[in-house]
């Protein structure tokens, strides 16, 4: 089982007997990854004014990057010489970059997807048309080196309805992983992941989970979901993937980070998740609790001499209180830096808790505990309750 | 707290030693030393635990109670002392009013009152309200409330002002200070003020001899309203102010001044005898996306004073900022990752520059103390002059391209 050239090993460590949760270590080239994991999101190969030896210290894996941005700037020559990001920006842990297609689709409006690939105006001075393939993609990709990459695929809003447009981005995604695959360069250090679509038609997820499989890669990605659709259709689509993706495998859920999700998802069988949240929403002063997020901003913080969160082990809540953070949110950089800190530590500590109840023959109780902290008045959201409900989980 | 002069060093230069602090009796630093400006009691950019990284050696915060003028209830009801409350307690603490690295607005004066530019307007501090924010501060050494508005061109008028008040000020400061059984033990820094007026200095001095047994400190306040631009004061024309205080305290008292001192300039005013400073003018160069990297050894070679990483030659330089320094940025990270940084205006292009700057200010300094055991500070005064002049070259030149007035 274990093959030493192959640059992903995955083995489950434990199973929860009532849900579909597991826990796995995931050893990739630059090191072994505990799953379930949270990725935060490093966009331009950096991660909100930490230190890679801070991050690394607080026990992170793996972190994700975006192959759009980096392609930009510094772009694709610098990396090159640099030696790819891995070096660039100083983290020898894992890395995993997406495929760029998503990020034009989202914030260019003015992508046009042809089967060659995804057609957009560049955001240089220039202005000019730009194309950018599944084999530029991997070119781009092969360059910065990360541990996982991503295939370009045909990316479809989950709230467009038409069924016609939505079947041909799944066979034109299979099409393109076929030429990611062709064309990707470092098959013995890079894994390449699928991703599999058909927004929230179950037939035509079926159908991309049919021909990904045969494929033979060493994990698989559900992307087209977190875009807006509702949480009642969200749920279903997860639970029917890691129903038909195989289980010796990684399952990466792409774009969902938000907690009550991240626990839902791991009783679904999800292995991978990332998400800007929690990094991002540091920069408005918000932090991460068990319990919600709470916005240091507000004045009722002024006088409160509490950390952030008593039970979290991060250096921010050692060392500072509320009162004090109040004070400096969203006006000095180094309060990003703080509140950064301890929402990477959240995620990460919330993860670490799902792998340990699952592994203790806990994670049904976990789960009830933790919704009803969230929703003391027992007034459970329906897709938390039916999705629980689903991998045989009451809420009490 | 106590400063001693090392009794076998002359006059100007001079080493010294602060010690005795409070709950830190093992903590011994010694002097000309430069203070970690903070706002808010953070250093810009880099936080504690990334302090940590850059040095072990115990240090003193400098936090400006303009950046700390948000807290004056919540410091009330958590009871414990500035350096905690900020999130270093390990760290000493010195409180000064205005923040150096900040342009001080002029005017605004009245009487025993100073006025203090927060963030969310102007407040008004009297001596009872300055000394109620020191006692809830507990820090180990402060400056007393002065009117430090002059600067080279201020009229005698506003001069003999500015001495007026602060010499009123400082009386009342203390008479709170001799009360208080919480500042029992804390360092008194006391402003010396009187612009470029030899007269109105010597005023000053005398007028406050009678408190001088309660006064560890003096500080050569008034030379300046803060900001970037006390890195371009000309020395000559702070020289004779700073001689003339110097000669006139007791040769016991610590001297300080504040502000974005070049080091150059740092070094020259080390020569005339003044044993405390701060990093304001780390902040000031991160701030224009610049690294120091002046060499000081005798044998380094000099590439630049200082480098801008924003300039595009750096894109594919993947260098460290300075060949050779052991600084967790030149240890790990390249000119062209930081180039890249800044470019995509990320905030650890700044980290990353001000990580070096901190550092190389506090090798610098140490370099200071060792150049006046040895005796050769001119060496290190004519290295650094040098490297300086050809930045001005640069500096010059790079004008005169803007100006379209260089041939190719």
């Amino acid at each position: 089982m274990s093959d030493p050239k192959k640059p992903l090993i995955f083995e489950l460590v434990g199973k929860c007997t009532t849900t579909k949760a597991r826990v796995g270590k995931m050893i990739l080239p630059h090191g072994p990854v505990d799953t379930p994991v949270f990725m935060p999101v490093g966009t331009q190969g950096t991660l909100k004014g930490m230190l890679p030896e801070q991050l690394k210290s607080m026990g992170l894996q793996i972190m994700l990057a975006n192959t759009y941005h980096l392609g930009t700037r510094p772009g694709i020559d610098v990396l090159r010489k640099a030696g790819g990001l891995h070096k660039f920006m100083n983290w020898d842990n894992n890395l995993l970059t997406d495929s760029g297609g998503f990020q034009m689709v989202s914030l260019l409006k003015l992508a046009e997807i042809t089967e060659e690939g995804v057609k957009f105006q560049s955001l240089n001075e220039q202005k000019n048309e730009v194309m950018l393939t599944p084999e530029h993609s991997i070119e781009i990709q092969n360059t910065i080196g990360a541990d996982i990459i991503m295939q370009l695929d045909d990316v479809v809003k989950t709230t467009i309805p038409d069924k016609a447009r939505i079947e041909e981005s799944v066979h034109r995604t299979t099409r393109w992983l076929d030429r990611c695959i062709k064309v990707h360069k470092n098959p013995q250090t890079q894994n390449i992941f699928p991703i599999v679509q058909g927004t929230l038609y179950e037939d035509l997820r079926r159908k991309s989970i049919a021909d990904h499989v045969q494929r033979g890669v060493n994990g698989f990605a559900i992307g087209g979901l977190s875009g807006g659709e509702s949480k009642d259709d969200f749920w279903k689509i997860v639970h029917l993937c890691t129903d038909l993706l195989p289980n010796n495998k990684p399952i990466y859920l792409m774009g969902v980070g938000f907690a009550e999700d991240l626990v839902v998802c791991c009783a679904l069988g999800v292995d991978m998740f990332d998400c800007v949240f929690p990094t991002r929403t540091a920069r408005f002063g918000c932090a991460l609790l068990m319990t919600g997020q709470i916005n240091l901003k507000k004045n009722t913080y002024a006088n409160d001499m509490n950390p952030i969160d008593k039970d979290c082990s991060c250096n921010t809540c050692k060392k500072y209180t509320r009162a004090y953070l109040h004070g400096i949110v969203t006006d000095l950089p180094v309060a990003c830096h703080l509140l950064t800190e301890h929402n990477v530590a959240f995620q990460l500590r919330l993860m670490r808790t799902i792998r340990e109840n699952i592994l203790n023959g806990t994670f049904v109780e976990f789960v009830q505990n933790f919704m009803s902290k969230i929703y003391p008045d027992k007034n459970y959201p329906s897709w938390i309750r039916d999705s629980l409900d689903a991998v045989h989980i009451t809420l009490l | 707290m106590k400063f001693t002069v090392n009794p076998a060093s002359q006059r100007c230069p001079r080493l010294g030693r602060l010690e005795a602090f409070i709950d830190k009796p093992e903590y011994s630093l010694e002097t000309p030393l430069v203070l970690l400006h903070t706002q808010g009691g953070q250093i810009p950019h880099v936080t504690h635990e990334v302090l940590k990284l850059i040095t072990e050696d115990p240090q003193i915060l400098q936090i400006p109670l303009v950046s700390m003028h948000c807290y004056h209830e919540a410091i009330r009801l958590y009871n414990g002392r500035v350096s905690e409350f900020v999130g270093n307690k390990d760290c000493l603490t010195c409180i000064t009013v205005h923040d150096p690295s900040n342009i001080t607005k002029q005017g605004h004066h009245m009487k025993d009152k100073v006025p203090i530019f927060t963030r969310n307007g102007k407040v008004l501090y009297d001596s009872k309200m300055y000394m109620s924010m020191i006692e809830q501060f507990k820090p180990d050494m402060y400056i007393l409330l002065s009117d430090g508005d002059t600067n080279i061109s201020s009229p005698n008028k506003r001069i003999a002002k500015a001495v007026e008040s602060t010499v009123s000020l400082t009386e009342q400061c203390i008479e709170i200070h001799k009360e208080s059984e919480v500042l029992k033990e804390t360092f008194v820094i006391a402003p010396v003020a009187g612009g470029y007026c030899l007269k109105s200095r010597q005023k000053c001095i005398d007028l406050m001899q009678k408190n001088n047994s309660y006064i560890q400190g003096y500080l050569i306040d008034g030379l300046h309203n803060n900001g970037s631009e006390v890195e371009f004061i000309s020395f000559a024309e702070v020289k004779p102010v700073v001689d003339l205080v110097v000669q006139n305290l007791s040769p016991n008292k610590l001297v300080a001044v504040q502000g974005c001192w070049s080091p150059l300039n740092i070094i020259k005013l080390v020569k005339s005898g003044v044993d405390l400073y701060d990093t304001s003018y780390c902040r000031i160069l991160t701030e224009r996306s610049a690294a120091i990297i002046f060499a000081m050894e005798p044998q380094e070679h000099s590439e630049a004073y200082e480098i801008n990483l924003r300039q595009p030659k750096y894109a594919e330089d993947f260098q460290p900022l300075l060949r050779g320094c052991n600084c967790v940025a030149c240890q790990g990270y390249s000119r062209g990752y930081i180039h890249h940084l800044l470019t995509v205006q990320e905030l650890l292009g700044s980290v990353l520059i001000m990580i070096h700057n901190i550092y190389y200010m506090l090798r610098f300094f140490r370099k200071i103390r060792d150049c006046i055991k040895n005796g050769n500070l001119d060496d290190l005064e004519d290295k650094v002059a040098t490297q300086f002049k050809l930045l001005q070259l640069d500096t010059d030149k790079d004008m005169q391209v803007v100006n379209g007035s260089v041939d190719t």
